[in-house]
């Protein structure tokens, strides 16, 4: 069963990678993406995330429909959170499951690499001397 | 006719508004429609944007109609 949520509640990550799991399946992928305490020197106090929340589930649905195409893969989840988020939490996770690992890794890859380029969700990060919208993948 | 223009995050900040509504002309397309929405609110430039139309991508060449859904954002930063 593939899902796509977006939520402001902290996530459970293994609880996200149970919810896509088939009998048809030997491996599930998952990435935790969460959030970082130090870009390159600067070190972010915590994070901020806002999204088009219609259009970015729009696009997640949409992924996972291309990643079905693409990889030999059963199921996906991804939930991806909103709001204010410290320092170490999950931000993003997306698990995969397939009969084989492989196709699990490549569509989770695939997916996150899509997610950010496509997906309408923006990360302020705040610092002790200010804060930043991120636009784009430059400063990563 | 008149459609709904969104903003979030850093266009958000650049216009101080998340939402406006403008006026246009009948059989509008997105591309002019944006070009507007850039031409009023200037700091919107500095940034290199996204356009969408009723939740969809834009490629400028989509006719507008009354009460449609637009908005103007930044480079994604999700994940």
């Amino acid at each position: 069963m593939d899902f796509f949520e977006i939520t402001t509640e902290p996530i459970e990550v293994g609880a996200n990678a149970r919810r896509v799991v088939p009998a048809s399946c030997g491996a599930i992928v998952t990435l935790d993406g969460f959030v970082r305490r130090f870009t390159k020197e600067r070190e972010t106090l915590y994070l901020e995330y806002e999204g088009y929340e219609p259009m970015a589930l729009k696009e997640m649905e949409k992924l996972i429909a291309q990643a079905r195409e693409q990889f030999e893969i059963e199921s996906v989840g991804i939930v991806h959170r909103l709001g204010k988020l410290e320092i170490g939490e999950t931000s993003v996770v997306i698990s995969v499951a397939a009969p084989h690992r492989r196709a699990a890794f490549e569509a989770c890859e695939w997916l996150i690499k899509e997610l950010k380029r496509t997906v309408p969700i923006w990360k302020k990060e705040v610092y002790a001397d200010g804060e930043t919208w991120i636009e784009g993948e430059k400063n990563q | 006719m008149k459609v709904q223009v969104l903003f979030f995050g850093a266009t958000a900040d650049a216009v101080g508004k998340r939402e406006i509504e403008i006026d246009l002309a009948e059989h509008t397309k997105t591309a002019q429609a944006f070009e507007n929405v850039i031409r009023d609110f200037p700091r919107l430039a500095e940034h290199k944007l996204l356009f969408a139309v009723n939740q969809e991508y834009a490629n400028g060449d989509e006719l507008l109609q009354n009460g449609d859904e637009l908005a103007v954002f930044t480079a994604v930063s999700g994940g």
